[in-house]
């Protein structure tokens, strides 16, 4: 009876250090090293966060590595990379690269295998991560940020309108509510340039059902998936009844347009809300707020991916153990990628970071809500889903250039998705 | 190698061979400094030029993604080339682009130049400089200036047409007026590079002639078109020959200003050559694009040479 106890005893105690352990990374108990002599060469896009890294703590665990960074327009990241990688030489110790990109690196065989070095980390990352970053049970990257998806909506325009925006729960409910929204207020309830397509919102709603351009063997899903011509019909409903504003991204009518405002949501990731509060729409304070992702089906997915990055270490780097400590210490330790969150909202992929109380404060930009807490929600349930492969580059281009036609009225939603899918197969030599 | 042949073949000149060898060694060595002074461009020309394009011809036959192994595939890209719906839109867009905008800008050019040239106008200087100064201006500068005003929603032109009571246009927004706006953004920044062209061949035309037949009773415009036009033809099919050149080798223009759209209206050769390389990584197929050009360029100028030549025999 006594040992039966003490046995139990002995397990509640190993449980409770399990629990505790849980919540800790390797890297939350690094020790400082002075021992490690380095100087790093560190590539990254202008924008990506890297540049608010704690790297004065890092200094301090690791006085003899020399940090030299080199931030350039995004494209360019990714061309020197490439002319370097041709080259032979060139290459920087570590860069950070957009998991839209990161296949195709990797594909290149350039970098370096870091499976043994981020297994440990394997149950503390964003699980939809890995998938990226992976090939053959091999991992090449550390995740860095994610790009988790929620509805942007504004609420002097919702008020106006007279819609609760927490009535919204299926796409179709958004569609009826577009509707009263035009007919009350006249504003438009999303920016979706027709002519000028990019295709990013046409993959967050594939991406939210799981679905993407391929499925899990590689294969062409885009003709094959009633959900995915669903989608596609839904977007041209937008356009076809005149609740959609056409501009095209990234320009300033665009930013205006969420400014003024002209437009009365916006599916985004949570990158975005950064965006409307630094310069796109500062002075709109208390008049954003966030909720989640329509589902398709009552009950069904909320969440959604866009963006997110990931840090390589390239096989030409010959001080791997000292990148190695930067990329383990950025992304690995708790403080690090909070003390990040809180200096650029680059949100971590990294989810011991969401225990910290700065993630459950309410936003008075969002009016005083508690919009991270949706954001690290959405973030854990976010489905995998064949978007970002070897060849996303040529697939979204063939998509946008369909979806362009089908916005313009060129052809039909299954004919845009079916041209699109025979170009694929007939680039890609997918099936 | 040739010479070499000459050698045994014909043995029983090898006197003649051999001193002609020696004749050419010693020409090289007398020649050596000029040689060692012009060489640096020879060098860079085989460096820079001459290796790619023949490395290129190399690479059309594999595919390769830049690194790694090279595959060979035969003629793999270029069988692929013919049914790539894309790559053939690319050649059409290069086309329809020289009709909108290369006729107009030609014929604006002479008319400008035989303007500035006859001493209609005062102040010819600041008028030449004027018209060629978009020529000097940064076509990324230009490109996006031009994006703005064109913009559908917000755009100064079609702010412009919406108070004198038109209807606004889809400048960037519709396929052929996409086209269209690229082909302004041609004229714009060509125009005055052709017309200092045509000046310089006008400079030619002797004066005789003019005056002769404003002597019998020409008119301006007779002259222009009967006298002008037919003497400066040499120089017009030379600017129409660079113009080919320049519109399939067009790059930044509608890089800026559409980004090839929309639904690839404007999007062009060299952006195809561009995206296959460094969006999509096949350096194999971009090599094959790139020959396939080329000898698409080499036939189109000899065609119009052979259509305007025809006339002077």
């Amino acid at each position: 009876m006594n040992k039966t106890v003490t046995q139990l005893l002995v397990m509640l105690i190993a449980l409770l250090l399990v629990g505790a352990a849980a919540a800790q990374t390797p890297a939350d108990a690094l020790e400082p090293n002075p021992d490690l002599h380095a100087t790093l060469e560190i590539w990254a896009w202008q924008g990506s966060g890297v540049d608010t890294f704690a790297d004065a703590e890092f200094a301090e665990y690791y006085p003899n590595i020399q940090l030299n960074y080199v931030l350039r327009p995004t494209p360019d990241t990714y061309q020197q990379i490439q002319l370097a990688a041709v080259a032979g030489g060139g290459l920087p110790d570590i860069s950070n690269i957009e998991d839209s990109h990161l296949r195709q690196f990797l594909e290149l065989g350039i970098l370096h295998d870091l499976t043994d070095r981020v297994e440990p980390y394997l149950p503390f990352m964003n699980e939809f991560k890995w998938g990226h970053v992976e090939r053959d049970g091999r991992y090449y990257a550390m995740p860095n940020d994610s790009g988790p998806v929620a509805l942007f909506y504004r609420r002097d325009i919702f008020e106006r309108a007279g819609v609760d925006p927490e009535g919204i729960e299926t796409w179709a409910d958004y569609y009826d509510a577009a509707f009263v929204i035009m007919e009350e207020t006249g504003v438009p309830m999303w920016q979706q340039a027709g002519a000028r397509n990019s295709g990013r919102l046409f993959e967050i709603l594939m991406w939210q059902r799981g679905l993407g351009y391929i499925d899990e063997d590689g294969n062409v899903l885009l003709d094959r998936d009633e959900g995915i011509l669903e989608i596609l019909e839904f977007m041209g409903r937008f356009w076809d009844d005149g609740l959609a504003l056409d501009a095209e991204e990234w320009t300033d009518a665009w930013y205006r347009n969420f400014d003024e405002p002209n437009v009365a949501t916006h599916p985004g990731a949570v990158w975005m809300g950064t965006f409307f509060k630094s310069w796109i729409a500062p002075d709109a304070a208390g008049n954003w707020g966030v909720i989640r992702l329509p589902a398709w089906e009552p009950g069904g997915s909320q969440a959604s991916n866009d963006g997110g990055s990931s840090l390589v270490i390239f096989e030409q780097s010959t001080q791997k153990e000292a990148a190695w400590a930067y990329v383990e210490f950025h992304l690995g330790r708790t403080a690090s990628q909070v003390q990040t969150f809180i200096a650029s909202d680059i949100f971590p992929s990294l989810e011991t970071a969401y225990d910290h109380p700065y993630f459950s404060e309410p936003d008075p930009y969002y009016g005083g809500q508690v919009v991270r807490r949706i954001f690290t929600d959405v973030v854990q349930e976010i489905p995998e889903a064949g978007i970002y492969n070897v060849d996303y580059q040529e697939m979204n281009g063939l998509m946008a250039e369909q979806i362009q036609r089908f916005a313009t009225g060129q052809v039909s939603a299954s004919e845009a998705l079916s041209a699109a899918a025979r170009e694929i197969r007939s680039r890609t030599g997918r099936r | 190698m040739s010479q070499l042949r000459t050698t045994t073949q014909a043995p029983a000149t090898p006197g003649v061979a051999g001193a002609r060898k020696r004749g050419a060694l010693r020409a090289l060595w007398r020649h050596r400094w000029p040689l060692l002074f012009v060489s640096p461009f020879f060098i860079l020309f085989a460096v820079f030029a001459l290796y790619p394009i023949v490395f290129s011809l190399y690479l059309s036959f594999h595919e390769w993604r830049g690194i790694g192994a090279m595959r060979p595939v035969g003629l793999a890209n270029y069988s692929r080339l013919f049914t790539d719906r894309i790559f053939w839109n690319a050649m059409q867009n290069a086309l329809l682009l020289f009709f909108i905008y290369v006729p107009l800008m030609t014929f604006l050019a002479v008319v400008i130049a035989t303007m500035l040239h006859g001493g209609f106008l005062k102040l010819q200087g600041m008028w030449r400089a004027l018209i060629f100064m978009p020529h000097l201006t940064s076509m990324v500068a230009a490109g996006f200036t031009f994006r703005l005003i064109l913009d559908t929603h917000s755009g100064f032109a079609n702010r412009a047409l919406t108070l004198l009571g038109a209807s606004p246009i889809p400048w960037l927004d519709d396929m052929w007026w996409a086209r269209i706006s690229l082909g302004l953004l041609m004229i714009w920044a060509w125009l005055g590079y052709n017309t200092i062209i045509m000046l310089a061949g006008l400079q030619t035309i002797p004066t005789e002639v003019n005056e002769a037949a404003a002597v019998d009773g020409a008119s301006r415009v007779q002259v222009f078109f009967r006298i002008t036009v037919p003497l400066l033809k040499p120089v017009i099919l030379f600017a129409v020959t660079l113009s080919i050149i320049g519109t399939f080798q067009l790059f930044t223009e509608p890089y800026i200003l559409t980004g090839g759209g929309p639904m690839r209206a404007t999007e062009t050769p060299v952006m195809q050559i561009f995206s296959s390389t460094f969006a999509n990584m096949r350096f194999g197929y971009a090599a094959a694009m790139s020959y396939v050009y080329f000898v698409t360029i080499v036939v189109l100028a000899i065609v119009q040479f052979r259509l305007v030549s025809r006339g002077d025999r």
